[in-house]
């Protein structure tokens, strides 16, 4: 596997927008060129070899590695649309990693600021600390927020995550998230995404939920009148087929959204 | 022919709220150029124009900081200055422009687009969540002729306009005669929500009392309740299921109702998400009547900064020019945000008080960095401001047009001259931008 | 004497309107927004006259302001701040990414200090300024 190695070497005031860090684009790309490459510091452009070091060597995309070492918390957008691949980051990362992602892999091994995964369309977010609000969600006014592919969370997450997410029974696409605890308004508008929380979860979570599962292995704090009591089940069995056993309280919702509805809070009893 | 000391000037438009009252008679000395008499105002809008007169909070120059205090100086060379802070910013900040009028707001489009800054308005405080969920779910609305006419169902939801649009009620929703609805008061029924008595609860027909930060969860209530579904708590946010039931029916029975609705839901918890669900009550009551909603817009012209915003950019608020072209994103170039991660270098503040509006901590943020206040009096934001421009009151001192709160656009008039030397917003925008592309060479 | 756990609402009242058209550094915006207003009942636990300067602390900053009734009651437990330089020395600055701050809705608690200054707008915002 071929490997480019980043390591930032100045700080910076504004956020620095690097969409470019994707293995789609370093594809192929000498490290010169990789160094040539345009970032945006405020409103002024700035080469890529500015602010990383950049070594290793680059080949086909779906067998490149890039490794981020240094603070990058403040850098943004890194992963943006990747096809394939593998991003691994070692440190805190800014907003919007790995957003609108269709394929490979992004490793964090810190907490991702807000809109991480966001309309992720395939592939694999792997964020080892916690993440911001607006997780795996779709971006202002899009009806259509993440469409497949698996965001892992083994933190917190913030509000309103995986909103608007919607699976294709068609295509067979179905958006996963998984969290270790999640803020309020958890799957929002949710039409098919799954969710599950290991721990606790703020008000109002599944809130217009037209279908699709979400299963919360801690407790609301403010669970929606809109849901009715179905049950109790000692399993759930997900869309793709996964099996999570435990006790669980069944409901269904979100009722303010349809009176007859196959969407279910699964909440631990 | 015996000279008139005192001319009255008719059918104003008063700038001081979204109702964009159209009735005003102000009387203004001719001598003087001052206003001696407003009629049919409110007391804020009477405060407003009376506040025009020259005074000790006028500015009447421009202004500069020199040896740490505001001196007069030359418009020349407070423009130079200004441009000259802005050209050398990295992420200038624009924010502001709801008490001014549309011509002046499209300059400062045009201006943050040269900058490569960020253009905001304060709706970025306000009413931005009615943005954001409108983007979402869509918006069923009215102008305010409309429901003068014809609703007999008024909801208040989170807002007081006894306070805060003081004639909303006489002239469009509670007292006043509509063309249907002759008997005036007496034909409409009325309902507040709230988690205080307010004093447009005290005279409502039924005031319910909900719990802070907890409206969304009584919305859904309703809408779960209007869908047919038995709510199995007791009660939602401090209502009881009964209240809840009551309060459905008399929605339902209505044959024509409107929602307006304020602060109180953007500014609490869920913000936005208070207002998507009350977008799809309004849908659900639909089904079952008709049903409009309706935002209380609080500056006079922030719909106008929305609407201009928009057709520039295709965004309303919190935009983006660093990368050449328009991006929108609130929470990440909404103003707030940006000074709680002290993202900006410099900021132009035009007709507006951050100082005094935005949270404390964002405000330390604001004052580390040059900061130019385009601004007619003192405030908290102008005193402590690098370079003050003064300008003409808009719809006192000079015309332009601006967009009241369900959006209908109204020409502001004319009264007085300002006093000194102050100049139109539209004019000091038009010499600022002409001075900042001649310092970067367009 | 003290209250604990209240929930602080913020917002538009005429009289602090009337004061921030040209006079937004007068003593007449001290008088409209530098005010709190309390339930009846809850003013009477405080113990105190009204116009007494009280203490509001909530976890993003304390303010102390003059102590009023409130005319828009009952509303146990909840505690009133007209909008303004005051009231935004305690409000939450956190949109949760929304672009617009929590202005209303912040648990905070009370203390009657006989005796404390209420500070101006332009004092108050000047510690901002330099800090």
């Amino acid at each position: 596997m071929a490997e480019i190695k980043l390591k930032l070497k100045k700080t910076h005031k504004f956020p620095l927008e690097a969409d470019v860090i994707s293995t789609d684009v370093f594809a192929g790309k000498s490290n010169d060129e990789i160094k040539a490459l345009e970032l945006y510091l405020g409103n002024e452009v700035v080469q890529l070899g500015e602010f990383f070091d950049v070594t290793g060597k680059s080949g086909d995309a779906n067998e490149l590695k890039i490794i981020i070492d240094g603070d990058v918390s403040n850098v943004k957008r890194i992963g943006e649309k990747m096809t394939a691949g593998e991003i691994e980051i070692n440190s805190d990362i800014g907003m919007h990693v790995g957003n609108q992602m269709k394929g490979g892999k992004i490793i964090v091994h810190g907490d991702a600021d807000d809109w991480a995964g966001a309309m992720l369309k395939g592939g694999e977010l792997i964020i080892e600390g916690n993440a911001g609000h607006y997780t795996g969600s779709a971006y202002r006014g899009f009806w259509k927020g993440m469409e497949d592919g698996i965001i892992r969370v083994k933190g917190t997450i913030g509000n309103e995550s995986m909103l608007w997410a919607r699976n294709s029974k068609k295509a067979n696409k179905w958006p996963i998230l998984y969290c270790g605890a999640a803020g309020s308004f958890l799957g929002i508008h949710n039409h098919g995404g799954t969710i599950i929380v290991e721990g606790d979860v703020d008000r109002c979570a599944g809130a217009d939920q037209a279908w699709g599962t979400i299963v919360i292995k801690g407790s609301v704090s403010r669970k929606l009148p809109s849901y009715k009591k179905v049950g109790e089940v000692k399993e759930v069995e997900l869309p793709n087929g996964e099996k999570i056993k435990g006790k669980f309280i069944e409901y269904s919702g979100d009722h303010s959204v349809k009176k007859e509805t196959n969407g279910r809070l699964y909440i631990a009893a | 022919m015996v000279e008139r000391k005192i001319k009255t000037v008719y059918d104003v438009i008063c700038p001081f709220c979204g109702t964009l009252c159209d009735d005003l008679e102000v009387d203004v000395d001719n001598t003087t150029e001052k206003v001696v008499e407003v009629r049919n105002a409110c007391q804020i809008g009477t405060a407003k124009y009376f506040s025009s007169n020259p005074s000790e909070h006028r500015y009447e120059k421009p202004m500069i900081r020199k040896d740490g205090e505001l001196q007069e100086t030359t418009w020349d060379e407070a423009i130079d200055k200004a441009a000259d802070i802005l050209v050398k910013s990295k992420r200038p900040l624009l924010y502001g422009f709801s008490s001014t009028e549309c011509e002046a707001q499209g300059k400062g489009v045009e201006l943050a687009e040269t900058l490569g800054g960020i253009l905001d308005n304060t709706a970025s405080v306000c009413h931005g969540p009615t943005l954001l969920a409108e983007q979402d779910v869509g918006v069923p609305s009215s102008t305010l002729g409309e429901y003068k006419n014809r609703a007999d169902t008024v909801v208040f939801w989170g807002c007081n306009p006894v306070h805060a649009h003081p004639r909303h009620l006489g002239r469009y929703s509670e007292y006043v005669r509509g063309y249907f609805k002759k008997d005036g008061r007496n034909d409409r029924f009325v309902i507040v929500v709230d988690p205080r008595n307010t004093h447009t609860a005290q005279i409502a027909d039924l005031f319910v009392q909900v719990n802070p930060n907890e409206d969304y969860e009584l919305m859904n209530a309703i809408r779960a309740t209007l869908r047919g579904v038995e709510i199995e708590e007791e009660e939602v946010s401090g209502v009881p299921v009964e209240k809840i039931k009551q309060l459905v029916d008399i929605l339902k029975k209505a044959r024509y109702g409107v929602i307006f609705f304020g602060m109180g839901l953007t500014q609490t918890l869920a913000h936005h998400r208070n207002i998507d669900t009350a977008i799809c009550l309004i849908r659900e009551l639909n089904d079952h009547t008709k049903f409009l909603i309706t935002p209380m817009r609080g500056h006079y012209n922030v719909t106008g900064a929305n609407q201009v915003f928009s057709w520039n950019t295709g965004y309303a608020y919190s935009i983006d020019f660093s990368r050449g072209y328009p991006r929108y994103n609130p929470g990440e170039f909404s103003s707030v945000d940006l000074l709680m991660r002290d993202e900006i270098d410099s900021s132009l503040i035009v007709a507006s008080d951050p100082a005094s509006n935005f949270p404390a901590d964002s405000v330390k943020t604001l004052f580390k960095y040059p900061l130019i206040a385009i601004e007619p009096h003192e405030t908290p934001t102008s005193v402590f401001a690098d370079i003050v421009l003064p300008p003409q009151m808009a719809g006192i001192e000079c015309v332009g047009t601006a967009y009241r709160m369900d959006s209908v656009p109204l020409r502001l008039r004319k009264v007085k001259d300002a006093p000194g030397d102050c100049l139109s917003d539209l004019e000091i925008l038009e010499r600022l931008l002409e001075k900042v592309k001649e310092k970067i060479g367009e | 004497m003290s209250l604990k756990d209240c929930t602080l609402l913020t917002g538009r009242t005429i009289n602090q309107g009337v004061a921030l058209e040209g006079g937004k550094t007068t003593m007449e915006n001290v008088r409209a927004a530098a005010i709190c207003a309390f339930d009846k009942e809850d003013f009477k636990k405080l113990d105190c006259l009204v116009g007494t300067p009280v203490k509001i602390t909530t976890n993003f900053g304390e303010v102390t302001v003059y102590s009023t009734i409130s005319d828009e009651g009952p509303h146990p437990g909840i505690i009133f701040i007209p909008m303004g330089p005051w009231a935004n020395q305690v409000v939450n600055p956190d949109s949760q990414s929304c672009g617009t701050p929590t202005y209303k809705g912040m648990k905070a608690t009370v203390e009657v200090t006989k005796g404390a200054k209420v500070l101006d707008a332009l004092s108050l915002i000047k510690l901002l300024k330099e800090a």
